[in-house]
């Protein structure tokens, strides 16, 4: 074995020599076994290397971080901290709120979508026991709802910043996409107790966050 | 949507609201991204220092991660801004525990021994204890290109070296290690 090639056997593996450098290099290889063998070896480092698994810490941390993030967290600092999100991103945190939310609402979905619902829905006081096959019908009131919420936000956002507008349409879309979700589900599934809850429930939020978004809106005029 | 893909968004969405809540001040979300990227900062940590300092640096990258949040921006992941964050505290760890750079440069001598050790007992040595046994700079060369995947020249920035070095480290520690895998 030569070190003169074999210390080039790294830069090889990582595709950083020259053409040239390359094809000297493996007409060495095809002649030098130990070369080769060596050069396996390499890869199966590089391979080792990347299927390490990460391990968490035997103790658990988060004692020593909260009491010194507890000492931090003085009243004036969370005072700057909140006046300070408030007045950049009020939207971001109503996103960052209704993210969590279907979150929470999504993992469920899954652990209940391969299940039929045995259960009766409640929906707005109401019980109900949608039929196999059924399209979802008792969305018209909220649906008319957000359309005049819509069509007000329409008009007043341009009393908002551009960046709060632009975080307000992200948080919709990010609604109208777990709605569109929960509404391709339930044609699957019209009888899931949970998915007509979560439908209801998502277009709740949407509806909190259009009446939000109006009132803030509306302080600024 | 594809499960997978749905259940990713869901981790990405809520990871993101988490880190805009933390910045608000809310050490509960702050929590939840600790539990979520503890065992990454971690393992990287002790990786790239030694064990036995693993536990105060690792809750050292969450203190200062708490003090600067209001400076994550979201241009990138969190769990990037996060890692990249327990690196420069890694490396300036180094620095203020002395590590100087010329041991850095000079630090092929005990690789020398490292290899130089005989097959069979090597053998029985774990991965994870034969990365640990390299010189510092060899190890965290390794550590930053094949497991972390940072390329040369960001690595040689990081460590105040030139490429050259960092490829020459790399290379001497990958010849360490392949009398270290499992067979």
């Amino acid at each position: 074995m030569n070190d003169q090639w074999t210390n080039r056997l790294s830069e090889y593996i990582d595709g950083e020599l020259d053409r040239s450098e390359r094809a000297v290099l493996e007409a060495h290889l095809a002649t030098c076994g130990q070369c080769y063998a060596t050069l396996g070896e390499l890869r199966q480092v590089v391979a080792r290397a990347k299927s390490l698994e990460d391990t968490p810490p035997t103790t658990d941390l988060w004692t020593g971080i909260a009491r010194a993030i507890r000492s931090e967290q003085t009243p004036a600092r969370r005072d700057r901290l909140v006046r300070r999100r408030f007045s950049l991103t009020v939207g971001q945190l109503l996103a960052a709120s209704i993210a969590l939310v279907l979150l929470s609402g999504g993992s469920a979905w899954f652990a209940l979508q391969s299940s039929q619902s045995p259960e009766p829905t409640r929906i707005g006081g109401s019980t109900q026991r949608p039929r196999v096959g059924q399209v979802v019908t008792w969305t018209g009131h909220t649906d008319a709802a957000i359309a005049d919420l819509q069509t007000a936000l329409a008009q007043n956002e341009k009393r908002l910043d551009t960046a709060t507008v632009r975080i307000v349409r992200e948080a919709l879309a990010i609604i109208d996409r777990a709605i569109a979700d929960a509404r391709i589900a339930l044609q699957k599934d019209p009888g899931n107790a949970y998915l007509n809850l979560h439908l209801a429930d998502t277009m709740r939020r949407k509806v909190e966050l259009l009446r939000r978004v109006n009132d803030m809106a509306a302080a600024r005029s | 949507m594809p499960r997978q893909v749905l259940e990713d968004t869901l981790t990405a969405d809520s990871i993101a609201a988490d880190s805009a809540l933390a910045a608000s001040g809310d050490a509960s979300a702050f929590e939840r991204l600790y539990r979520t990227h503890v065992a990454r900062v971690h393992t990287l940590v002790r990786r790239m220092l030694d064990a036995d300092e693993a536990d105060d640096v690792t809750q050292d990258v969450f203190i200062r991660a708490w003090q600067k949040l209001s400076t994550f921006r979201g241009e990138s992941a969190f769990g990037t801004w996060l890692h990249r964050l327990a690196v420069n505290v890694v490396l300036a760890r180094r620095k203020n525990v002395g590590i100087e750079r010329g041991r850095f440069i000079n630090a092929e001598a005990p690789l020398e021994g490292v290899t130089s050790k005989p097959v069979t007992p090597e053998l029985s040595m774990d991965f994870e204890e034969a990365l640990a046994s390299l010189p510092e700079g060899a190890r965290q060369v390794f550590v930053l290109h094949d497991v972390e995947g940072y390329r040369h020249e960001e690595i040689a920035r990081m460590l105040g070296v030139v490429p050259g070095t960092s490829k020459s480290q790399l290379h001497h520690a990958r010849m360490a290690l392949r009398r270290h895998l499992e067979r």
